[in-house]
């Protein structure tokens, strides 16, 4: 399980990249990441949501109330340009992160 | 299965979601997000075997608490009353300038009605107070100022959540360093009305 800051700060990295493969909803979004992560990630659910409008307030997503093939309504998200930017911003950042690491790891191989 | 069938799932729902509405922070299409979120829950968790009410017991459970969700919600909803506040600010501000520029008339006008008054010759204001009335029109720069600034809030997503609260402190700051030197251009002219009103009830 990831800690609780980990999980905040990745929250919209996470999103932006889900939502290029296309638009989603909320409860869609979540199982994605449950599936990818193999459980190791676990949203509060509700707490997406403000995300999400947070995302959409920032011009980095923007969302539309439409009817699934269920009949159910559902808020789809999907990215926009601002957000592809945001994400390459993203993306750069974790993985100097994750190289910095990986590297330092690398040379301390009694370490762990 | 009979113990599903029996379980008003629609009911349950309906009372869950009347109980989070009682969090000011949440909205109306905030509730009906929710409300989709939790029935697309309901309905995978009953894939998996579980009872509607154990899958509604579930769903709800991972939606989270009103507790916590109405500050994170608060913070997104927020923000409509943070511009609000800032339009306020800037009327204060606009306001309170034309009300300094309004009150330096007096001035001017005073030493006339003082020497119609006394029956002398026009005497000029006070040195100071001239000075002030005449950088008068400098006033306008502090609401085009905090205008600049609130455009900048509106127009930038990434500001808007700025919070009201720095500018609100940096206007009342900016305002009362113009508030003294306009209080003591108006009050120079008062005093030397109050000791001409003196000397004259003294002498005649």
């Amino acid at each position: 399980m990831l800690s609780k800051e980990l999980v905040a700060a990745s929250t919209v990295p996470i999103v932006l990249s889900v939502l290029t493969d296309g638009e989603s909803y909320g409860y869609a979004l979540i199982q994605r990441v449950r599936e990818l992560s193999g459980g190791r990630i676990e949203w509060t659910e509700g707490m997406l949501y403000p995300v999400l409008h947070w995302m959409e307030d920032q011009g980095l997503i923007e969302s539309e109330w439409r009817e699934a093939e269920t009949g159910r309504q559902r808020k789809y998200y999907r990215l926009k340009k601002g957000g592809r930017k945001a994400l390459r911003e993203e993306k750069e950042q974790w993985m100097s992160v994750h190289e910095t690491l990986t590297k330092l790891w690398r040379t301390q191989p009694h370490s762990t | 299965m009979e113990n599903s069938a029996a379980f008003d799932l629609s009911g349950a729902l309906r009372r869950w979601l009347d109980a989070l509405a009682q969090t000011p922070e949440i909205k109306h299409e905030n509730l009906k997000e929710l409300e989709v979120h939790v029935r697309d829950s309901v309905t995978q968790l009953q894939t998996k075997g579980l009872s509607t009410e154990e899958s509604f017991l579930v769903a709800t459970h991972r939606v989270g608490s009103p507790a916590r969700l109405g500050p994170e919600f608060g913070k997104v909803n927020g923000r409509l009353g943070n511009l609000l506040a800032h339009g306020l600010i800037l009327l204060f501000v606009s306001l309170a300038c034309f009300f300094l520029w309004s009150i330096l008339l007096l001035p001017g006008v005073m030493p006339h009605w003082i020497a119609g008054r006394e029956g002398i010759k026009t005497i000029l204001p006070p040195a100071f107070s001239e000075w002030v009335m005449d950088s008068r029109s400098f006033l306008v720069g502090p609401p085009l100022l905090a205008l600049a600034y609130c455009a900048c809030i509106v127009v930038n997503p990434r500001r808007r959540s700025t919070s009201w609260t720095g500018f609100f402190a940096a206007s009342a700051a900016g305002l009362l360093l113009l508030a003294l030197p306009v209080g003591i251009a108006v009050l120079l002219p008062i005093i030397e009305f109050m000791n001409r009103l003196a000397s004259h009830s003294i002498f005649h």
